[in-house]
């Protein structure tokens, strides 16, 4: 049962960052028509002056905590792409559309793990905007970080496996 | 040509301006609109309002999801309107539960195109783009929707 597995694990195993990192992809491409690139071993650079997407994918015992930060140009070029108009990134709109598009990258998330036994549900997702945002990740449970890149601009994503309480 | 009032519930205002404008960009009905944010808000407006002949609702919401509102109107007895869930969620399980357990008769996923929502919908629109009631295969077009997932 992966879910026993996951529960003892120091790491996130990496055939669920290879689905996470696909389901980005995927989710990115389908919204924007340009599918990014995964920046393999690229750390992500210095704080974000953006806006970061949260949402999780959970069951009883375990939750998998999706961030996706994204910088403000990236974010406007995104608003352009999916819904024709580069929204205020001071608006509540875009907070809305980066809230929604982590919502959909979780809908994929939730249906690609499934297949590898992890059945969850996608919490509400919520959107932060600020400057010189870093994220970090007290008591250093199992994360990966990943960076992509394409014609929107840059992203990050990170994914923080936890108990559910 | 008829008007067809929509019920557009989703938690998200610009998921609800998606929706509205995937629908007028199809132009085989003048749709006119109620919104909502939520289940409760929802069915509050389905309600109060003879007049809703479609819904088109997200899953995720805050109060009540959009199977539950879906199953709170076919519960009144309302089996003929049309539900659209759409929503990221794209599982064959939640699939399969928001059309046995909800009554949704269509389920699309975002994010969706124009063509995605005609597919989905065409069959309720009749010629003059009036509501056509469904028939009585609806079932089995249901099942043969979900079969064609399920292999896809």
């Amino acid at each position: 049962m992966i879910t026993e597995e996951l529960k003892k694990a120091d790491t996130i195993p990496s055939e669920i960052i290879e689905i996470v990192r696909d389901s980005v992809i995927n989710t990115f491409a389908s919204i924007s028509g340009d599918t990014p690139t995964c920046l393999e071993d690229e750390e992500p650079a210095g704080p974000l002056n953006g806006i970061i997407g949260n949402i999780a994918v959970f069951n009883p015992e375990l939750t998998f905590s999706l961030m996706m930060a994204i910088p403000k140009e990236t974010a406007l070029n995104l608003s352009e792409a999916f819904i024709g108009v580069k929204l205020p990134f001071d608006s509540h709109d875009m907070g809305d559309l980066i809230a929604e598009i982590a919502n959909i990258l979780a809908g994929d998330v939730a249906a690609s793990i499934e297949k590898v036994g992890f059945r969850g549900q996608s919490s509400l997702p919520t959107a932060t905007r600020g400057s010189d945002l870093t994220l970090f990740m007290p008591n250093r449970p199992p994360s990966a970080k990943m960076k992509f890149t394409g014609a929107m601009g840059e992203f990050m994503l990170s994914m923080v496996l936890s108990e559910s309480k | 040509m008829s008007k067809i009032k929509a019920l557009v519930v989703d938690d998200s205002k610009i998921m609800r301006s998606q929706v509205k404008r995937a629908l007028d960009q199809l132009m085989i009905a003048d749709f006119e609109y109620v919104e909502a944010m939520d289940g409760e808000d929802a069915l509050d407006k389905f309600n109060n309002d003879d007049e809703i002949q479609m819904i088109f609702v997200d899953w995720n919401m805050p109060k009540m999801t959009g199977v539950e509102l879906s199953r709170a109107v076919r519960d009144t007895g309302n089996t003929d309107i049309p539900i659209i869930m759409v929503t990221a969620e794209k599982s064959m399980g939640k699939v399969d539960k928001a059309l046995n357990e909800g009554g949704a008769n269509e389920y699309i996923t975002k994010p969706f195109t124009a063509d995605k929502m005609s597919k989905a919908i065409s069959r309720y629109i009749g010629e003059d783009g009036g509501l056509v009631s469904e028939n009585e295969d609806d079932d089995s077009e249901k099942k043969s929707f979900f079969s064609s997932i399920l292999n896809s």
